[in-house]
């Protein structure tokens, strides 16, 4: 009825290296993010699913996850305003064009 | 069982797969939010219903606004974002570097024994109250932490993000 | 029957009788407004149709049916198709998880108050999909608005729902209907229950963008907001969907604060389920005449004024409403947990009232009157 744990494992695999592809490939800054979005929810899809095979007892896994995810909300705020930030000075949002670290 | 995880899996992966590829951003975000729900059924297909809960309500609800808030501000003055290319420059090594990690992760863990473990037979929901006793007994500190992270993260954001008015 | 089919039927069956009894209430609710909003306005509403005009629902059914589809032709096809459907979805979903009568909710989720809170936060995405996808200046300015009042109105409805929590010690919506039995039960008759009750209802009024928060759609101001650009069917389903998640909300309102379906004879051995649900569709009437009249009676907020409501007094006063919940429950006698909690809350909207209070009008002077 339930699946076993490797077919878990195989999609959380499958998610993050999307999720690392998009990362590496796209030009716009805010589609990096929500490709690192995609990794982060992958990794906790992870800790789920190791908690709900090894260690059901317990529900430290569900804690760990949820303080995974109030850390990535966090950061995807920051993240999106220093976008925004760097929008402003070279009205536009291209990775590939911003290379100095002199403003 | 097995065909709801498998229909879940498809969605989900579609969706990461749409979130990735697509040209236009609104797209992206409505690929993501797809992806988020994914995520969200197994979460609930798992008896993890807090969490399930959670995903939806962070993730869809305000991570997905905040996104699309940021997409909005960061428009393209200067027409539409079609003329430019989606992709950077070596896009193909990006894709080849994440596949071979994608092979490399999946032929371990067919490797190891634990790949063919399967849940335990009665398996109790994970019950708010005790998450909640948990929070507020063992993991007070990183509660605290939380807080003040989160509100360093607000404070940050706005402050970053603000128009700075010229003094003279 | 075989064991398959009975599966499907009693999944299907609360569904399709929940469904059916809501978009019932749903079109006679429409009729009700527009002829108490008549009455309020001093003339007789929609009275053509039928008698006392009870088919109008169905003339504007058929009306908007056979409209012609109009998109404009620099709009986004597909998300403008999809925001009618991801507008009328989070408001039938969390009908879900609300007990209708006796031991008859569609779902009994362990965490159905945080399901129904989750799933009204996913409808934001849908005003900012209509505003976008119409390719519009108007229609993306209401957007932005919508986004912004449904976003700032979120936080002190969680806040307010906080406080039942406590009470009930469970998220369960059957629990905590089942938490408000006995004489004087309703949280809506303790002191935190009552200021919890009208935060609640003004968010969710907020929530839904009725009037006076309408500002979203408001006709005399930018045009239709962010649904300028449907016609049709698809400008039906917003208006359902609005009116939809009120009556939801109005549920949801119900069963938290006024106690569900409970009432004296809804426990009764063979009818007790009819009674209970009477109790629950004459509590949820009661909601929806409050929201009729609010309507009819109170004028549009400005934006700053709606934003600054939300941040500035609600938001302060659910925090003060959970510490006075927390003092009165574990207050050393009753008689001293009642007043200690009620003395707050009143002190608390007294000074939150000063605070926010503008600068009184001083008596104008004309120049050319003595």
């Amino acid at each position: 009825m339930s699946v076993p744990l490797g077919y878990y494992l195989v999609l959380g695999a499958v998610l993050f290296a999307i999720g690392l592809c998009g990362a590496l490939t796209r030009r716009n800054a805010i589609a990096v993010l929500m490709s690192i979005e995609i990794m982060f929810n992958a990794a906790v899809l992870n800790f789920v699913v190791f908690w709900y095979y090894l260690h059901n007892g317990a529900l430290t896994g569900q804690v760990f996850a949820l303080f995974a995810i109030a850390v990535a909300a966090a950061e995807s705020a920051v993240g999106l305003a220093l976008v925004i930030a760097v929008y402003r000075h070279y009205k536009r949002v291209d990775v590939d064009e911003m290379r100095s670290l002199k403003g | 069982m097995n065909a709801i995880f498998l229909t879940l899996s498809a969605v989900t992966v579609l969706g990461a797969v749409l979130a990735v590829s697509l040209r236009n951003l609104v797209h992206c975000l409505l690929a993501l939010v797809l992806f988020f729900l994914g995520i969200a059924g197994h979460f609930f297909l798992m008896r993890a219903d807090f969490l399930g809960a959670v995903q939806i309500l962070i993730y869809i609800g305000a991570v997905a606004v905040l996104i699309l808030f940021a997409i909005m501000l960061t428009r393209n003055i200067a027409g539409t974002e079609g003329a430019r290319r989606a992709l950077g420059g070596a896009w193909w090594l990006g894709v080849g570097v994440s596949a071979a990690l994608a092979g490399l992760m999946i032929a371990m863990t067919r490797r190891s024994e634990l790949a063919s473990k399967m849940p335990y037979g009665a398996t109790e929901e994970g019950v708010v109250k005790d998450i909640g006793k948990l929070l507020v007994t063992d993991w007070v500190v990183p509660l605290e932490i939380m807080a003040v992270l989160l509100t360093a993260a607000l404070i940050g954001a706005v402050v970053v993000a603000l128009e700075e008015t010229k003094k003279r | 029957m075989p064991d398959g089919v009975a599966l499907t039927l009693s999944v299907l069956l609360p569904i399709g009788i929940v469904l059916g009894v809501f978009l019932t209430i749903f079109a006679l609710l429409t009729w009700a407004e527009r002829k108490a909003l008549g009455r309020i306005q001093n003339r007789l509403g929609p009275n053509r149709v039928g008698p006392f005009g009870l088919f109008q629902p169905i003339a504007d059914a058929l009306k908007l049916l056979t409209k012609e589809d109009i998109v404009p032709q620099a709009a986004d096809k597909v998300v403008h198709f999809l925001a009618p459907v991801v507008t009328v979805a989070p408001a039938f979903l969390i009908l879900a998880v609300v007990p209708v009568a006796k031991g008859f909710v569609p779902v009994d989720l362990n965490i159905g108050v945080l399901f129904a809170l989750a799933v009204s936060t996913a409808s934001v995405l849908a005003l900012f999909m209509a505003g976008w996808a119409s390719h519009n200046k108007f229609s993306l300015l209401g957007a932005m608005r919508a986004v912004a009042q449904v976003v700032s109105y979120e936080v002190p409805m969680v806040l307010a729902a906080v406080v039942v929590l406590m009470a009930a010690g469970t998220l369960s919506s059957v629990g905590i209907v089942e938490a408000q039995r006995g004489f004087g039960g309703w949280f809506i008759c303790k002191p935190w229950g009552l200021v919890g009750f009208v935060i609640f209802q003004l968010c969710a009024m907020a929530e839904v963008a009725r009037t006076p928060f309408d500002l979203p759609e408001a006709e005399s101001e930018i045009v239709a907001g962010y649904h300028t650009e449907y016609s049709g069917f698809k400008f039906a389903l917003f208006q359902m969907g609005e009116y939809v998640a009120a009556l939801t909300m109005g549920g949801i309102t119900v069963t938290m604060f006024l106690g569900g379906y409970l009432g004296p004879g809804s426990d009764l051995p063979k009818i007790g389920w009819l009674v209970s649900a009477c109790w629950f569709f004459a509590k949820l009437g009661i909601i929806i005449i409050i929201n009729i009249w609010a309507r009819g009676t109170w004028p549009r907020v400005r934006v700053d004024q709606l934003l600054g409501f939300a941040w500035k007094m609600l938001l302060p006063l659910s925090l003060v409403n959970i510490v006075a919940m927390a003092l009165w429950h574990f207050a050393p006698n009753k008689i001293a947990g009642w007043l200690v909690s009620a003395a707050l809350l009143v002190a608390a909207i007294f000074g939150l009232v000063k605070i926010n209070a503008g600068k009184a009008f001083e008596k104008r002077s004309y120049r050319f009157i003595s």
